[in-house]
């Protein structure tokens, strides 16, 4: 009787203990706005770029400086101020997701843009970072999902 | 294979929630701390003062613009002694077989 009210109490320890880890992990969590705003951002450089005058660029790259740095801060400034994740959480699986989402995007910006500029389309870069921006907005989700899903499985008293 | 020892230090209710809140964590703000687990400053203090004379945590006071902050961190002792306890616990439940759900 001891060892069975030892055990259920060390199990509700233990959830209690990955219940605590996932408050902290929850807070590193970028939010979906974050991935269609970095896309709509991409997509305003972009304008600029393609317009190619001196008003055009002056205004669109202010713009997307300061709705990075305001998107970015927003979006990660629960982890800044109240805890930073724990180096480790995030394993060589998680980099790879990371790497592997950024190919995906710059691939197909380039691969977009080259080929509009090939075939003559008018303001191709923009044409292509909405590609982009497009595929960021609907892929920064299940990214986010997937780094989640690794980190919560590193937690201390998870099944390796 | 990870070494198991139960902590009863750690093992206390508000320390257990408060180290695995750090054990997740480089570091923690106070408040984060404070509001997560619920506590006053002058309990979660107390607390944390017990963490700190065991040398599993360090606690740093400094500002942020003219606003003082105060955060805390596991030492590698205190990440040690958490990971040694965690394991305890595993081969307590594995020893009854006692079914865990991971939320």
């Amino acid at each position: 009787m001891a060892d069975e009210m030892q055990a259920a109490e060390a199990s509700e320890a233990l959830a209690e203990i990955r219940n605590r880890e996932r408050q902290v992990i929850d807070l590193a969590t970028v939010p979906s706005w974050y991935w269609w705003a970095v896309g709509a951002l991409m997509v305003v450089l972009a304008v600029g770029v393609d317009t190619r005058t001196a008003v055009a660029i002056g205004l669109t790259v202010p713009v997307f400086v300061i709705g990075m740095l305001s998107a970015t801060g927003l979006a990660v400034r629960g982890q800044f101020r109240a805890a930073q994740l724990r180096r480790g959480l995030l394993d060589g699986r998680g980099v790879a997701a990371i790497l592997a989402f950024v190919a995906l995007i710059i691939g197909i910006t380039l691969g977009t843009a080259f080929a509009l500029r090939g075939a003559g389309v008018s303001y191709p870069a923009t044409w292509a970072c909405l590609a982009g921006g497009v595929v960021m907005g609907l892929g920064g989700p299940p990214l986010m999902r997937t780094l989640r899903r690794i980190m919560l499985g590193n937690r201390a008293g998870s099944p390796r | 294979m990870t070494a198991a020892r139960f902590d009863d230090l750690i093992h206390a209710p508000t320390r257990l929630a408060i180290v695995s809140l750090l054990a997740a964590s480089e570091r923690a703000d106070f408040k984060f701390v404070r509001d997560t687990v619920g506590l006053s400053d002058s309990a979660l203090s107390k607390q944390l003062a017990t963490l700190e004379q065991a040398g599993y945590i360090e606690i740093h006071r400094g500002f942020v613009g003219k606003r003082p902050r105060t955060s805390a961190r596991l030492t590698a002792a205190g990440r040690r002694a958490f990971e040694l306890h965690v394991a305890a616990l595993q081969e307590m439940v594995a020893g009854a077989g006692v079914s865990i759900v991971p939320r």
